[in-house]
């Protein structure tokens, strides 16, 4: 049988070495996407992976020796958390110098060292930036706040009063009773949507715009592959709005995706707008403001979906969520750095998530649940199983936060999100094999106990064995990589009867993949309507066994707890 | 297995898809199509508002109505693809329907719910009528909240009703139910009523769907089993029920589904009831029963022509029932004119007795002595109608108790009949 290669799209990451399987089948390949729809991404802060050092703190020398190990799972982008120079009261979010990196992590030469390596393996590295605020320790701000008429004041919203945009909501709830600050040092108010230590800069100032540009530049200059730009919604203020997704914040993204496309084309820009699908659709533009936006209420869903063991509310968000421009794409994930965020659901849903993830009110943090993966889901295999299953098969690009491959835990009793940002944990010796520094002095304590604690769950341990969780998720993303329906296919719900499956069907071309999730602790028996695919037999993407042709009757499919079924349609 | 032969294929695919459930809400229906639409919708919104985060079905049991019925409760299904505008739920809601076998029979349908409450592990179910039009969503919660936080199998409901309604009820049913088990249930043969999954399943095993009692007779046979067994049964007060009327009701078919099943269950409980002595009152939330007042006009001198015609026309099978003292006693009354006419709570009460044990014993057709004691009722009836007819709410009720009194202190009577001694 003749060999159907696909070309490389973007050399020199030649990517979905699996590809080559599917060629094959003598496929009809669709036009290749873009790489970012495609790619697995890896969420890592430098100061928690490896300390190269010694010093107790992670760094780019000490990711760069670690990325043996990603390439080997099989990701193929990194999205570094911030690393710029910080005073760290927001855990790096609160930037004091855009155009270095904070002496804890290395220097910018380690950096660019770092990004070399991760290019020569094939791994794009997508960077942070904090487009809405900067630290009160930037430059800008210490020099802004001097004088009322110092030539940065207006690279801030300044008022003198804090009655300006009443009524617009506090995102901080437990630490900000405002979202006006007193200066004490200019004797007025100036605004920030965070925490009152991160002003927010002025977009309404050209030369605010314009310098944001120049940083991007410097780090695309350098070679970095696309952004993740924090808090997007929040750039401009108007009287009586919101003052979330404006038009003129709109504006502004669109001016510096312009810059990017024109200057840079191939980068991409990563939305983070923690808003409903609908609010969410407008920073996609017509395909001319960001390449990629999370999708933050699909996230609780999912969690909600199974522990309701019904297909409801994963199916619901779906039906809301509107079509993306062509070379769009969402961002899955089932945990990051931050909390379980609950702001996109309704109060009966909130308080329901609460009361099935978080009973212990330490678990809970402003409107949100601060967990990882695996205690989130009770360190069952077969719903972690489960849920990057649906995260790897649901249309996005999925993020694996760093840890959640082995099943890490977390420490609620660590501050703010402090708990699931804990040191990556690589085996069973001093300090987990993340530093050879005192244990006094890492930045954060390991984990210790008998479940999650590094010595019960370790890279190397699970490295041994081919059942692992590592090993697993290591096959998962293999399989997902050799069918790039996963990441630019359309997406076809059966709403079979049971209601306790989700069932759906991914197109891409002429390759078909039906997915069937079992979403209840118990076996179920199913049966789709798969009439319009009758004569195709279906084979199972893991195994790799065929299961009988589809015929006239309904697909009759038995399902044990928690199982999925990730079948490629085949007419032969 | 027994529910393998009352569910279809096709039902138990839908019980399939629905998978277990933590509440099950029954309906049986017949050409319901004018009301069914207002409940489903009553007990849609009484899950979403009290049950939100609980596993929930709705079955529909049909006697083959012909006004499209079954297709308007399918109709109050939730889903991902069905989702009604104004109701958010965190769930699907599945509302499905079948037919039960024997047209026109509850306890066809009732056993059916049963068997799909058992096979779908529901912890609590709950019985709505289909004609119940002052339905509210805030009778759900009242009828399972017991159920569901475990402190009842079985709860009945107490209504606001008229002091002339319900007069079976008032007059035989609830004081003897009570005499016999020592449970104070005021609606023993309830139209809407909850149930544990633990009741449940006792009910299915046990050996009464055969019988004409569980046929036609369902829910009350449903009330004394689950005293006669000893399970917890509790009253919620669900307010005023208005119903559709469906036409002049049939006394003697009443009687054979409700005091004909009382008796009926005698003989299987008599271990439970020969034992019981006083009576207790059940756990009840929401108020007690409460009377209204309203003039009624009821045709008194029908009532009483149609006792006396009764008691001289059945004097042969009376005679087989009744003993000598007590038909002698009968006569006598019937033969006072209409002013002056009363059916005495004792005499009552050994009349109820004295079909009891001869229906035990089955001294003639047994449907004969239920149709016997039917015009006897409607003296009774006369009697209860002319004694309250000026009498307040609270005079009505204490003389509902006086019967019950009555009843408990004859009790030996009738324990003296069953077993021969007299």
């Amino acid at each position: 049988m003749k060999l159907l290669r696909s070309k490389p799209r973007h050399p020199p990451f030649v990517g979905f070495a699996d590809f080559y399987f599917l060629g094959s089948l003598n496929l009809v390949m669709p036009q290749t996407a873009p790489w970012y729809q495609d790619a697995i991404i890896y969420q890592v802060h430098a100061r928690t992976f490896y300390d190269s050092n010694g010093d107790g703190v992670g760094d780019f020398r000490g990711l760069a020796q670690k990325l043996d190990y990603l390439q080997d799972l099989g990701i193929t982008a990194i999205w570094l958390m911030p690393f710029f120079p910080s005073p760290l009261r927001d855990d790096g979010y609160d930037i004091a110098d855009y155009r270095s990196v904070h002496r804890n992590y290395g220097t910018l030469e380690d950096f660019k060292s770092f990004l070399d390596a991760a290019h020569q393996r094939g791994i794009r590295v997508i960077i942070e930036m904090v487009l809405n605020h900067t630290s009160d320790q930037h430059p800008w701000f210490q020099e802004s706040r001097s004088s009322r008429d110092n030539p940065k004041r207006d690279w801030y919203v300044w008022s003198e009063t804090d009655t300006r945009y009443r009524g617009v909501r506090i995102i901080f709830l437990d630490t900000e009773l405002s979202n006006w600050a007193w200066d004490p040092v200019s004797k007025e108010y100036y605004w920030h949507r965070f925490f009152s230590h991160q002003p927010d800069l002025n977009y309404d100032n050209p030369a605010v715009r314009e310098e944001m540009w120049n940083v991007m530049k410097f780090w695309l200059d350098m070679g970095v592959d696309g952004f993740r730009l924090d808090a997007v919604p929040y750039l401009v203020e108007r009287e009586g709005t919101s003052c979330e997704n404006l038009p003129e914040t709109h504006a502004v993204l669109k001016e510096l995706r312009a810059k990017l496309d024109q200057q840079f084309p191939g980068k991409m820009l990563l939305a983070e707008a923690n808003q409903w699908p609908a609010d969410l659709r407008p920073y996609f533009g017509n395909g001319d403001e960001f390449h990629m936006a999370f999708h933050f209420p699909l996230m609780p869903r999912m969690f909600m979906g199974l522990k309701l063991e019904d297909r409801k509310p994963i199916t619901e968000i779906l039906q809301q969520t509107p079509a993306i421009p062509d070379g769009c794409q969402w961002c899955l994930f089932l945990r990051n750095h931050d909390e379980l965020t609950l702001e996109m659901v309704t109060d009966m849903e909130r308080d329901y998530m609460y009361d099935e993830y978080a009973r212990d009110k330490n678990m809970r943090l402003n409107l949100g649940i601060r967990r990882r993966l695996a205690p989130l889901l009770d360190n069952d295999r077969r719903r972690i199983e489960l849920m990057n299953g649906m995260l790897m098969s649901l249309p996005g690009t999925p993020i694996i936060y760093y840890g959640d491959e082995i099943g890490m835990g977390d420490n609620v009793n660590l501050g703010d999100r402090n708990g699931v940002r804990t040191p990556m944990q690589w085996d069973g010796g001093w300090n987990g094999g993340f530093s050879a520094a005192d244990p006094e002095s890492l930045y954060s304590p390991l984990m210790l106990n008998p479940v999650y604690g590094f010595q019960a769950v370790n890279v190397h341990s699970q490295k041994r064995f081919e059942h692992s969780l590592l090993s697993w998720m290591k096959r998962i993303i293999k399989v997902r990589k050799s069918a790039p329906v996963f990441g630019s296919g359309s997406i076809e719900f059966l709403y079979p009867a049971n209601h306790r499956v989700l069932a759906y069907i991914r197109q891409l071309g002429n390759e078909t993949v039906l997915i069937v999730n079992n979403l209840s602790s118990a076996a179920q028996a199913v049966e789709l309507d798969l009439k319009r695919y009758k004569g195709n037999i279906l084979i199972e993407m893991f195994g790799r066994n065929i299961f009988p042709r589809i015929g006239d009757l309904p697909y009759l499919l038995t399902l044990g707890s928690y199982q999925f079924y990730w079948f490629r349609l085949r007419r032969i | 297995m027994a529910e393998e032969s009352i569910l279809t294929d096709d039902f138990l695919r839908e019980l399939m898809n629905v998978g277990e459930v933590d509440i099950l809400v029954g309906m049986p229906t017949y050409n319901d199509a004018a009301t069914v639409g207002q409940v489903v919708q009553a007990v849609r919104a009484g899950l979403i508002k009290y049950f939100p985060r609980q596993r929930a079905v709705i079955i529909n049991a049909d006697g083959g109505s012909k006004d499209a019925t079954p297709e308007l409760v399918r109709a109050a299904s939730i889903s991902d693809l069905r989702q009604p505008s104004g109701l958010t739920a965190l769930r699907t809601l599945h509302s499905i329907s079948t037919q039960y076998p024997h047209g026109g029979e509850n306890g066809q349908a009732l056993r059916l719910l049963l068997a799909a409450a058992d096979l779908l592990r529901a912890g609590a179910c709950v019985v709505v009528s289909a004609d119940s039009v002052n339905i509210e969503a805030e009778w759900l919660d009242r009828l399972l909240r017991p159920i569901t936080n475990g402190s009842a199998d079985l709860v009945t409901p107490l209504y606001h009703r008229h002091r002339f309604d319900g007069l079976l009820v008032r007059n035989l049913l609830y004081p003897m139910i009570r005499a016999m088990y020592g449970k104070r249930v005021r609606e023993p043969y309830p139209s809407e009523f909850a149930f544990s999954g633990r009741l449940g399943s006792y009910l299915l095993g046990q050996d009464i769907w055969s019988e004409d009692g569980g046929n036609s007779g369902a829910e009350i046979c449903i009330t004394i089993s689950a005293l006669a067994g000893n399970f917890q049964v509790a009253e919620s007060f669900l307010g005023s029920r208005g119903r559709i009327e469906h036409g002049p009701a049939d006394l003697v078919h009443a009687m054979r589904q409700t005091v004909g099943v009382s008796f009926w269950l005698l003989d299987p409980t008599f271990p439970a009831w020969s034992a019981t002595t006083g009576s207790q009152p059940v756990p009840s939330s929401g108020g007690g029963p409460q009377v209204t007042l309203e003039p009624l006009r009821i045709n008194r001198k029908r009532l009483h022509q149609m006792f006396q015609v009764g008691v001289a026309e059945l004097e042969p099978v009376l005679k087989s029932i009744l003993a000598p003292p007590t038909l002698a006693e009968l006569q006598k009354e019937a033969a006072a004119p209409q002013e002056t006419f009363r059916y005495p709570d004792d005499l009552w009460v050994r009349t109820v007795y004295e079909f009891a044990a001869s229906y035990h014993k089955s001294v003639i057709s047994r449907d004969h002595i239920i149709q016997a004691l039917a015009p006897l009722y409607r003296g009774r009836a006369y009697t209860f109608l002319v004694e309250n007819i000026d009498a307040t709410g609270e005079q009505t009720e204490n003389k509902v108790e006086d019967l019950c009194l009555t009843f408990e202190r004859l009790k030996p009577y009738l324990l003296e009949m069953w077993d021969g001694r007299k």
